[in-house]
């Protein structure tokens, strides 16, 4: 066996320690606040600027009635009244309480749901297919049916929000672990972990990327189906939602109120988006190194 | 946590760390079976450093999944008398999310360790493969042959047991050099040299290198092609003679590779 003397070692100490710092890969320096703060928000804001222009010279060109392109200004103060009439907080608590329980409980049934598809070889002969041809099917078409079974009421609207979203939410950790390198839970076996241990710690934080992808579009599909749902089933012990408001607006044919509707229901997905899955996104990837792409 | 090892093998005391009697894997089904490895007998004696020489196809990586536990062999039987071995690969994969020291405490806590069990013993494997500094990196921020280094302590965790008394590990090694550019590979050798010799593991190193089979190991066994079954060993292995040594062993590489020309 080669036998390195005490100096031979040291040496090699050092020639180790160089090859560690000239072969660790340099990090990039994150821009500051105020950078990213400008980046993120000016550039959207710019395109919003010019949208209410073009929109406010086509209204004053006139080409269309009033009754269908209202005034960029009587859809501000449409909106202005209901913040002042304390409408819209109530408007937007009701639906995003109700997306965001639909939602959790969403996550409940999807995530063992999706570790079964993947994991479990007849499962996901079983009902894969049903599950990827689920998230094609507009969820609004199970609104009739769920208004038969559950009557109008909050049953309905929870059994058509999570039938749009547990499809898109376990199918994201199916792709999610589909795309895990399998060097991964071969480690994990090596080291000793059974199923379940090899789930908690291996599979399912090697999936979380394709996973928070599927919870992000679980979360748009509760949206959607929500205000679908709640845009036709109509009755005054569910509350008046955002779908509902967008509904009154077109029965007094107020095109200020559907607009403005429309406004907030988009205000909300961008608001959820920016507020919660983005920030989730960009941790889950830099900490993986990951963050090129954004 | 029950360890993996299928039954047919069984644990005995004795001057043996592994031992494998007749081995034997054949993949595919009868007719147009593939055999990997033929009549493979080896010993391991305890905090020997033994390298495992052969081409491609000499069914290397197939024999060390069998002392790993991660496949059974068709025939014969594998005797172990240490702990859960220890894998290493020729990829670190090390957990992306998890920091180098978290990666190196993983197997801990599936052994059941506590955490600040966890912390200290981490602390103290990464300080052996002198990456006290790192602990806090993610594999990303590291160079490939830090993240070896990483995954030789997460390895090296992984033989630890909760209360148990230092049983004798083994260290199962598949070419962990063999993605690495010359010069980190050249120090690494060394570096897993020092850490070998500070803990007193048996190790069973694959590869296809004759110059690192014969500058790591106590023995080198080389392995025929298709089937794999063992054509020679050299023992004690003397650093003097290391460069005639390297020849005569890749003559005999040269020989075993040549045989399969003709077919």
């Amino acid at each position: 066996m080669p036998q390195l003397d005490r100096s031979a070692e040291a040496d090699l100490d050092r020639v180790g320690a160089g090859l560690d710092s000239l072969d660790a890969p340099v990090g990039e320096r994150r821009p500051g606040f105020w950078k990213r703060f400008a980046w993120g928000f000016l550039p959207p804001l710019g395109a919003l600027v010019l949208l209410v222009v073009v929109w406010q010279v086509l209204w004053a060109a006139a080409f269309w009635p009033e009754t269908q392109l209202p005034a960029p200004l009587s859809v501000w103060d449409e909106f202005w009244e209901r913040v002042v009439t304390g409408d819209v907080f109530e408007f937007v608590w009701t639906s995003v309480h109700r997306a965001a329980l639909g939602f959790v409980a969403g996550v409940l049934i999807g995530t063992p749901l999706g570790l079964l598809v993947a994991k479990v070889r007849v499962v996901r002969a079983a009902i894969g297919p049903l599950l990827t041809g689920l998230q094609s099917l507009p969820s609004v078409a199970w609104v009739p049916a769920a208004i038969l079974w559950f009557g109008i009421n909050d049953g309905a609207i929870y059994f058509v929000v999570l039938l749009g979203s547990v499809p898109s939410i376990a199918n994201g950790l199916v792709s999610g672990i589909d795309q895990i390198p399998p060097i991964l839970p071969r480690v994990g076996q090596v080291m000793g972990a059974n199923r379940l241990a090899s789930a908690r710690h291996i599979l399912l934080p090697a999936a979380l990327p394709g996973f928070l992808a599927g919870l992000k579009q679980g979360w748009a599909f509760s949206w959607r189906s929500l205000m679908a749902a709640e845009l036709i089933a109509l009755s005054p012990q569910l509350g008046v939602g955002l779908g509902a408001y967008l509904n009154q607006g077109s029965s007094l044919n107020s095109i200020e109120k559907v607009i403005a509707a429309i406004f907030l229901i988009l205000l909300v997905g961008i608001g959820i988006e920016l507020i919660v899955f983005r920030p989730l996104e960009r941790a889950v990837l830099r900490a993986r190194g990951l963050t090129s792409s954004l | 946590m029950t360890t993996t090892l299928p039954t047919g093998r069984s644990s005995f005391t004795g001057a043996t760390a592994v031992r494998l009697d007749g081995v034997r894997k054949t993949f595919g089904t009868a007719g147009r079976a593939v055999v990997a490895l033929d009549g493979v007998d080896l010993t391991v004696a305890p905090g020997e450093f033994v390298c495992l020489l052969g081409a491609s196809g000499c069914g290397k990586s197939t024999l060390l999944n069998l002392v790993a536990g991660l496949d059974a062999p068709s025939a014969g039987e594998i005797t172990l008398n240490t702990s859960r071995p220890a894998v290493m690969f020729q990829e670190a994969a090390l957990m992306p999310w998890l920091t180098a020291a978290r990666n190196v405490e993983l197997p801990l806590r599936l052994a059941g360790f506590g955490r600040a069990e966890r912390r200290e013993k981490a602390a103290e494997l990464l300080d052996l493969v002198r990456l006290n500094g790192a602990g806090g990196k993610r594999p990303h921020e590291l160079s490939g042959g830090m993240r070896q280094r990483v995954a030789l302590a997460r390895a090296l965790a992984a033989t630890l047991r909760v209360g148990g008394d230092p049983e004798q590990s083994l260290l199962l090694m598949d070419e962990p050099f063999a993605a690495l550019d010359a010069i980190t590979r050249d120090v690494l050798q060394g570096e897993l040299l020092r850490v070998y010799r500070s803990t007193g593991t048996s190790v069973l190193f694959v590869t296809h290198d004759v110059r690192e089979a014969v500058r790591l190991g106590q023995r080198v066994v080389l392995l025929s092609s298709r089937p794999g079954r063992v054509v020679r060993e050299w023992t004690d292995v003397p650093l003097a003679e290391a460069e005639e040594l390297t020849e005569e062993i890749t003559g005999h590489l040269r020989e075993v590779i040549s045989t399969h020309a003709a077919a």
